[in-house]
């Protein structure tokens, strides 16, 4: 029983992780909050519809198709939200995106209608069984497919050229720039990076949760609360934060199948609703203690 | 020369009196301004699309003699969104009645106004409270939860002989009024469920509750979940292979939910609602699903049935000389009205519809049966 219930949570914390590894990426380079990143999420989805609808690829040739395009939206994206505004106050980024996460939605609507739809799987449905757990192929695939994936961007992050020249833009802007760096261009690369990310997350949630034109706000929360809990702008914290928010999603209201005489002592607080709740608490109690997250770094103002 | 020139003075006197004729049917038509405010965007798009392309095909039907001037106006999902299309559509001159939304917290936001309005709303919200404000204005042509919950429960019990219950339900107002009013049914029947929860609409992972459900040893699963977190709730059961009969909510019956899930694992899975129009049953049923396929390209549920039904009633009110506001909600109010899901008659605080079908899949096929009604 253990074993099936943290398979079920490492397939929604993996997706999770995707999903709040394109947000931080983001929030690193241009210091702003994309609120389209959710929205993105629920694009990678229709994308991923679209393509296996049009063509008869394999699922993983569909996901590699779902990168490119998304990537695509991410640079046409950061054209419109992000560079037009970059030397107003933040909020007038915050709103854009809002904004363009709103386009996003009724788009979908529109070209999709409101219906929600399955989008395909990685490789193949059914289930596989090992001894007492039975566990969905697409699940096995989605923990698979999103380590790859993590592994990818840290190896691009931390050995690459790109990498560093990333990294740069990342921690100071202005001094990039000062010493050559293309700042733009890598902001642009960045945005494409988070959105062919978010895809890649729509396209594995889509198939086993569907996809809905209005599924992008409860991603993009997700990603807020995995960013806030592991440290705000730690890579490693957000793929953390979203690993822990799955593990209590689904462990904590199943307590009580594994140790049966708390369905006695507290029903009413092992229950997804309650579980919802504790979380919340849990991520104001975090900023109460520990502002800069579980993984982030103490931050001392100069004076 | 002459028979020609009288031959001209025959064919314009008869077009003269083919046009007059014209102009006079064309005075004698009963305008009837219906605007349809319903939520297109947001999370119940789904059944407010089904709602707008019901009226909007009852008013492409309108009987003979009616000249229906609509427009559609996406509500959203707030209560303000719904006043203020309400508010516009007011605004804009003399509303002979309206297509209302389905979702009940807009409904209870705009009953005051139409009141106020003298204006009658019809629509196909479930929410047991929007007939229960003493509100004359109010008209709701989809069975109510007292009649459908009273069919969902006793259908299981009575014809399934299934005694031991649970109980899954959204965390919303849809959910928990169909919760109180199942809990009531099964108080009647003298049983209590063995065991029961409640889901936001944004989970995802429902194995703790799928979980518990098995512990529970229940004999079938009582469901009332919006669409999505229907076909997430049974697949994952399916997954778990529980091996139990689920009796679902109305959301179940639309099309697009079925359209989620295997075949297989529909089997053994049942639902209650007010009609089933892909499973046709009479002509008429059947030319409606022809005509929805063709203009709308997508499969009808028992929402568009509901205020197709509403709308056509309105326009057959017109039809037989309801002239204004009033005189349609008088209409409404003390009619019956042979629908395309069943007859439809006021019982004084403006339910309409009375009965309910339960509909069940057999595995192998997403198109459900039509196993028994409710009256």
């Amino acid at each position: 029983m253990l074993s099936q219930i943290l398979l079920n949570a490492l397939a929604l914390g993996a997706s999770y992780a995707l999903v709040a590894l394109g947000f931080v990426v983001i929030l690193n380079a241009t210091g702003a909050v994309n609120f389209t990143h959710g929205d993105m999420v629920m694009a990678g989805g229709y994308v991923a519809l679209a393509v296996s609808s049009a063509t008869s690829l394999p699922g993983v040739a569909v996901l590699a198709l779902v990168i490119v395009a998304m990537a695509l939206v991410g640079f046409v994206f950061s054209g419109l939200a992000y560079f037009p505004l970059k030397s107003r106050p933040p909020v007038a980024i915050f709103i854009s995106t809002i904004a363009l996460g709103i386009i996003f939605q009724n788009s979908a609507n529109a070209l999709f209608s409101a219906e929600p739809r399955k989008g395909p799987p990685l490789f193949a449905d059914g289930l596989i069984t090992l001894g007492d757990i039975s566990m969905p192929r697409q699940a096995l695939a989605i923990i698979g497919v999103a380590a790859l994936l993590i592994l990818a961007q840290h190896l691009l992050l931390s050995r690459t050229s790109l990498g560093r020249k990333l990294r740069a833009t990342a921690q100071d802007r202005e001094m990039a720039a000062a010493i050559g760096l293309p700042v733009n261009a890598m902001i642009a690369l960045t945005f494409a990076m988070g959105a062919a990310l978010a895809g890649a997350a729509g396209m594995m949630l889509s198939n086993t949760f569907f996809v809905t034109p209005t599924d992008g706000s409860n991603y993009i929360v997700k990603a807020y609360i995995a960013v806030t809990i592991g440290g705000w702008g730690s890579l490693a914290g957000a793929v953390c934060g979203a690993l822990l928010i799955a593990l209590f999603e689904v462990l904590f209201p199943s307590l009580p199948l594994l140790i049966p005489s708390l369905k006695t002592l507290a029903p009413w607080l092992f229950t997804q609703t309650a579980s919802a709740i504790l979380l919340y608490l849990g991520l104001l109690a975090i900023m109460f203690f520990r502002p800069q997250g579980l993984f982030g770094e103490t931050v001392q103002r100069r004076v | 020369m002459t028979i020609h020139r009288h031959l001209q003075a025959r064919i314009l006197g008869t077009a003269l009196v083919a046009s007059f004729a014209c102009a006079q049917l064309a005075h004698a038509q009963t305008e009837v301004v219906f605007p349809v405010l319903v939520p297109i965007t947001g999370f119940l798009s789904l059944e407010g699309t089904s709602q707008r392309n019901g009226a909007v095909l009852a008013i492409r039907n309108a009987p003979a003699g009616v000249k229906v001037v609509s427009e559609v106006t996406d509500t959203g999902v707030s209560p303000e969104g719904a006043t203020t299309a309400l508010e516009r559509a007011l605004s804009r001159g003399k509303v002979s009645a309206v297509a209302a939304s389905m979702l009940g917290t807009q409904m209870l936001a705009m009953l005051p106004v139409a009141l106020e309005n003298k204006v009658p709303l019809t629509t196909v919200s479930g929410t047991a409270a929007i007939t229960e404000r003493n509100n004359p204005y109010v008209f709701r042509f989809f069975p109510g939860d007292a009649v459908a919950k009273a069919a969902h429960v006793r259908y299981a019990v009575e014809d399934l002989k299934k005694r031991r219950f649970a109980l899954v339900y959204q965390t919303t107002a849809y959910g928990q009024s169909g919760r109180g009013h199942i809990l009531e049914q099964l108080k009647k029947l003298g049983l209590t469920p063995v065991m029961e929860e409640a889901l936001e609409p944004s989970v995802k992972d429902m194995s703790p509750v799928v979980g518990k459900v098995a512990a529970a040893q229940p004999d079938a699963i009582l469901l009332h979940l919006h669409s999505a977190p229907t076909a997430l709730f049974i697949k994952q059961v399916a997954n778990a292979r529980l091996g139990l009969p689920i009796i679902a909510g109305s959301a179940m019956h639309q099309p697009p939910t079925a359209a989620l899930l295997e075949p297989a694992d529909l089997k053994d899975v049942c639902a209650e609602t007010n009609a089933s129009p892909i499973s046709g049953g009479t002509p008429e049923m059947e030319q409606f699903l022809r005509q929805y396929r063709e203009q709308f390209k997508s499969e009808p549920d028992g929402f568009a049935v509901g205020q197709y039904d509403a709308t056509m009633m309105v326009l057959t009110a017109a039809a037989r000389g309801a002239k204004t506001a009033d005189e349609i909600q008088k209409a409404l109010a003390g009619t019956s009205y042979k629908g395309l899901a069943m007859t439809y008659k006021s019982d004084g605080r403006g339910n309409m519809a009375h009965s309910a079908v339960m509909i069940c899949y057999d595995g192998i096929s997403r198109t459900p049966k039509v196993v028994k009604r409710f009256e």
